[in-house]
């Protein structure tokens, strides 16, 4: 259990440090662009391409470290008139149902990103289409990861408590 | 099968799960039905890439965010009080003000009652106004100023209507500054009935007040005046809006250090990955929805019952409003737009006024008893029951619907700015 929270969190740092670097690139590159186009009518013909994939290799991390902490917009209605112990099964079954969301959309994914390769089209600078896609894949492969861990996580909860109960009972 | 599987998923959605796990969840089992590959699904969320506007979102995003952590709030608000404090009710006019610009460029998510709420909140309740009023004013005021530009919901909007985004800015203006003129008349008057006193006006203050400012003054020029001279397009505002923020707070005024920088981006990233993961599974399911024509379903649907737009248009106001409570301004978004829009433009509509219908709708619909958003978020907040909550916005609500009455059915004031 510890392990697979240690390679989380050595994750989120590459994650982090790619959320900076992306982010800042697309501030950079758009900035160029503009400047390019307004002062000297030109612009980089891979400019527009490249930030538009930013975009989304900063948005799919950023979903993903929104699994890690929890942040996914949801509509939260009952819960909070739930028992504790309700609430912990709820969030399991929650958890649960993520998890094999997460799995096949991992496999749409890659299923995709194989038909993509298949058919070999390139983007700018000649990257091939389906290396900028994988993004889609490890951003579900590290959810299903994610939802995983916190689903343990909550089961060892419930199941400390229960057996602090059952002891507390036999005294 | 498919049904009991959909009424599961329903279920799972009330209790809480992920709104993007439910939105897949939903796309794929449809998917599987009508027996279309579920790579179809993701071929559909990697659209998503291909629209220009898509980098307003972490921009914009990203300089709210930095906005929001600097002194910009506190600043603002000493601006605001310089001018309006010596009007009857002026703090309610301030914090009005304030909410509805900081709205704006945070995007209605929830950051302006955290933000701002925590300054507003204390200095109404030295100010004498009643708790109740002050609870009222700024929960409602949380997603005031989703109309103005650049809001978050707007570029959404856009994204998912296809409408130009320029012009869909130009459409809020006025409509969004209705809502703000009702709710300070509104306020005023309670305020004045309330006896809450007065400040004097000076005007040193003013000019100190403006000095502190003079950086972050420019900023709705920024933003709005690069679009409508023509020379940039609104992506290439949201690139110049965040490095001018970036340098006036960390270069000039130094409200963020450098290593904090790293942590605004990380959350300001992870609220836009949250909703664009949304919008992403949102368009798989909603382009399999519009291939099994559900829209015209729809409309043949409504055209049998309901013949003038007079009606249709309460119709959707009053399920729209169920909806933004419900779902939330985002989801909302991606998930009913694409149904209702083709509906709405079929009983003679225009295509922006329906955009700014909608919006009013889900704007409200984020206060409304009992699930709207900004009763929880205010709730935590300023640590009261929701149950208080409910009884302080129902007056403001009232003046908003006012408002959402007269912006349905006045097509003008979405209208007029356009050529």
């Amino acid at each position: 259990m510890d392990r697979w929270e240690r390679t989380d969190e050595i994750i989120d740092r590459i994650e982090q440090i790619l959320i900076v670097l992306f982010l800042s690139s697309m501030i950079l590159v758009s900035s160029l662009q503009i400047i390019l186009r307004n002062l000297f009518d030109t612009g980089l013909s891979w400019g527009d391409s490249l930030i538009r994939n930013l975009v989304l290799w900063v948005g799919f991390i950023g979903a993903s470290l929104a699994t890690r902490e929890g942040k996914h917009i949801s509509i939260d209605v009952v819960s909070r008139w739930l028992p504790s112990l309700g609430n912990k099964i709820v969030t399991l079954i929650i958890h649960l149902f993520s998890i094999f969301i997460c799995i096949l959309l991992t496999y749409a994914s890659l299923k995709f990103i194989k038909n993509e390769a298949q058919m070999g089209e390139a983007t700018f600078l000649s990257i091939p289409n389906w290396v900028l896609e994988t993004i889609l894949p490890i951003t579900f492969g590290l959810m299903s990861f994610r939802f995983g861990l916190r689903f343990l996580n909550s089961l060892m909860i419930v199941i400390k408590r229960e057996m602090m109960n059952r002891e507390g009972d036999q005294k | 099968m498919t049904l009991s599987l959909i009424l599961l998923i329903f279920i799972l959605t009330v209790l809480g799960a992920p709104l993007f796990v439910v939105i897949a969840g939903l796309a794929l089992i449809l998917f599987f039905t009508g027996q279309i590959d579920s790579s179809a699904m993701i071929i559909e969320m990697y659209r998503m890439a291909t629209t220009p506007i898509l980098v307003a979102i972490p921009l914009f995003t990203f300089a709210g965010y930095l906005l929001s952590e600097s002194g910009a709030p506190k600043r603002l608000i000493r601006l605001t009080d310089a001018i309006l404090g010596w009007i009857p009710g002026g703090l309610s006019l301030i914090a009005l003000v304030t909410c509805a610009i900081f709205t704006a460029l945070t995007g209605a998510t929830g950051l302006t009652i955290i933000a701002l709420g925590g300054i507003l909140y204390p200095a109404m309740l030295r100010g004498r106004y009643p708790e109740k009023f002050s609870l009222g004013l700024l929960t409602t005021s949380g997603t005031l100023g989703l109309l103005f530009p650049p809001s978050l919901p707007l570029i959404i909007y856009a994204i998912v209507a296809k409408v130009q985004i320029d012009q869909l800015f130009l459409a809020g203006i006025l409509p969004g500054i209705l809502l703000v003129v009702l709710l300070s008349a509104f306020s005023v008057q309670k305020a004045i009935s309330a006896k809450v006193p007065r400040t004097q006006f000076k005007l040193y203050e003013v000019f100190i007040a403006l000095k502190e400012m003079v950086w972050e003054l420019p900023l709705p020029l920024v933003v709005l005046g690069g679009i409508y001279s023509g020379y940039f397009a609104v992506s290439e505002a949201a690139a110049i809006t965040a490095i001018y923020v970036l340098l006036v707070e960390v270069v000039i005024y130094r409200d963020i250090k450098w290593k904090d920088l790293l942590g605004v981006m990380r959350k300001s990233m992870i609220l836009v990955g949250g909703i664009l993961i949304i919008l992403g599974s949102a368009l798989g399911l909603t382009n399999y929805l519009i291939d099994e024509e559900v829209p015209m379903k729809m409309l043949e649907l409504f055209k049998a019952h309901i013949h003038s737009p007079f009606v249709f248009l309460v119709v959707m106001n009053l399920f729209l409003l169920l909806v933004g409570c419900v779902m939330g301004t985002f989801s909302a978004l991606t998930v009913v737009v694409p149904l209702i829009a083709p509906v709405a433009q079929a009983y003679g509509i225009h295509p922006l006024h329906i955009g700014i219908i909608i919006l009013t709708n889900l704007e409200i619909g984020a206060s409304f008893p009992p699930l709207g958003i900004n009763l929880f978020i205010s709730s935590i907040r300023f640590e009261k029951s929701v149950l208080r909550l409910y009884l302080s916005c129902l007056p403001f609500i009232g003046v908003l619907l006012v408002g959402l009455a007269i912006i349905t059915y006045v097509p003008w004031f979405s209208l007029a700015l356009l050529k």
